[in-house]
């Protein structure tokens, strides 16, 4: 299904939500766009895209293409963030992850000395033990334990989250940030969990699904 | 019988690979099979050492590799047991003097003639240990209840199933049962969780390991060696008997046991 462009109040709105990928997106913005020509030249857009949310890099692109047809990204507005704002519910942080094109599936343990380095997600279904390392632009998630080191949103992007089902790593990075289990006794917590970047932290939470 | 090449490997040094090749062959030499040790630590030999038959080496591997002599020639008869035999790793030389595909096709000639041949992989990843396991059917992991030791034996895990042996075993080695107990040495089921491989057995510390080493007689020969008893466990599994596992509560002191008939003890 195709992109809708509408008008709303002067404003050009572009409804989103039937594009599965990032790449249709693209596509069906591009488009558009090209059909409507030059009509709202210099106005201001606000794009749709549902359940999907957009990634720093990703809204940098959209604003690129936009701005070849002279326009402007005003804001972006989905589902979840409407959510967010309308009420104080709390909604599982896998509807909040960044969108991400790939996502690499790896379905064995990841042993010392070996290394997966991807530009989108990575799924491990298995063990990441100590001396293993993950370097992913997107999400981590790892069905098994996690005992060596991971760095998630590796190419900046803070929002990015590693979730484990034991959650216990060498080091764990998300963006920019660095951690590692505090020093002293080893506190073994017997249920999934999940690390994100809140307040210009690392956090580590239960994973509530 | 179909023959079988099993490397013992660990990637770790000291942790015990030497003393195992040792024992098992000997153990297995015991139990009647036709064996072959096959030393690859070239330039650090010591399994002909262990072994003690350090005064009666001619040729090595690499005058094999290198047709200076006939295999049969190197082979070095172990007399205590019918159908022992060690090939030894050359002094003199380093671990380049021979290549994978050397070693594929020297284990592939000792297979005719035995029922194991047990290569004893140096330590490290590099050249020796391409080598090692380059002609092997499966890999026994030997590793000692230590941080440092299992996350060795993690990496060689992988370089293994990149290699292609799938099915290695796991040998815990050195464990104290006390240390464990009082939760001061990693226990079985934590490196067992870490490595996931099969476990073939666990040897306990024992001091007539480091006499038996000394005196060039392995310690599967020494009846009252508890070490040497585990040994002969694993070369029962490795036949494919079923022998049950080794258990934290080895002890036989009678009081002890009268404990556990109150569970007084854990």
């Amino acid at each position: 299904m195709a992109a809708v462009i509408k008008s709303k109040e002067g404003k050009m709105e572009i409804n989103m939500q039937s594009c599965n990928t990032f790449a249709e997106m693209k596509d069906q913005l591009n488009a558009q766009l090209k059909s409507v020509g030059d009509f709202w030249l210099g106005g201001t857009v606000s794009i749709d895209t549902g359940y999907q949310v957009l990634s720093n890099k990703q809204l940098e692109e959209i604003q690129s293409i936009l701005s070849r047809h002279g326009l402007n990204l005003q804001s972006n507005n989905s589902i979840v963030s409407k959510e967010l704002t309308d009420s104080d519910n709390e909604i599982s942080p896998f509807e909040q992850l960044p969108f991400y094109e790939d996502t690499m599936l790896i379905c064995k343990s990841l042993r010392s000395g070996q290394r997966i380095v991807a530009e989108g997600n990575v799924v491990i279904l298995g063990d990441v033990n100590p001396g293993a390392e993950i370097i992913a632009g997107g999400n981590i998630i790892i069905m098994g334990s996690l005992r060596g080191m991971v760095h998630a949103g590796a190419y900046g992007d803070d929002t990015a989250l590693v979730s484990a089902y034991r959650l216990n790593p060498t080091q764990l990075r998300i963006g920019s940030h660095i951690t590692r289990s505090p020093d002293g006794e080893l506190i073994m917590i017997e249920c999934p969990e999940l690390a994100r970047i809140r307040g210009g932290k690392v956090c580590i939470e239960k994973l509530k699904i | 019988m179909k023959s079988r090449v099993l490397v013992v490997t660990s990637g770790k040094g000291g942790v015990g690979k030497t003393t195992t090749t040792a024992n098992l062959g000997t153990a297995l030499a015991m139990m009647g099979k036709k064996v072959v040790l096959l030393d690859t630590d070239i330039g650090l030999r010591n399994l002909d050492v262990v072994m003690g038959l350090e005064n009666r080496i001619v040729f090595d591997i690499v005058d094999v590799v290198n047709a200076k002599c006939k295999l049969k020639q190197a082979l070095i008869r172990d007399k205590r047991f019918d159908g022992l035999c060690l090939l030894p790793a050359a002094q003199t030389k380093d671990k380049s003097a021979v290549t994978p595909h050397q070693m594929k096709n020297l284990t592939n000639e000792l297979r005719s003639d035995y029922d194991y041949i047990l290569v004893d992989c140096p330590a490290g990843i590099e050249q020796g240990f391409r080598n090692a396991i380059a002609g092997a059917d499966n890999a026994i992991v030997v590793a000692t209840p230590e941080v440092s030791s299992v996350r060795d034996a993690d990496r060689i895990v992988g370089l293994l199933e990149a290699a292609g042996l799938n099915k290695s075993r796991l040998i815990i080695n050195r464990l104290r049962s006390k240390m464990v107990k009082r939760g001061d040495m990693m226990n079985i089921e934590d490196i067992i969780d870490i490595l996931s491989i099969d476990l073939l057995g666990v040897v306990p510390e024992d001091e007539v390991i480091v006499i038996s080493t000394n005196r060039g007689e392995p310690a599967v020969m020494d009846n009252t060696s508890r070490a040497g008893a585990a040994y002969r466990r694993i070369a029962r599994r490795i036949t494919g008997e079923d022998v049950p596992m080794f258990t934290l509560d080895d002890t036989n002191n009678f009081l002890d046991r009268f404990k556990k008939l109150l569970k007084l003890a854990k």
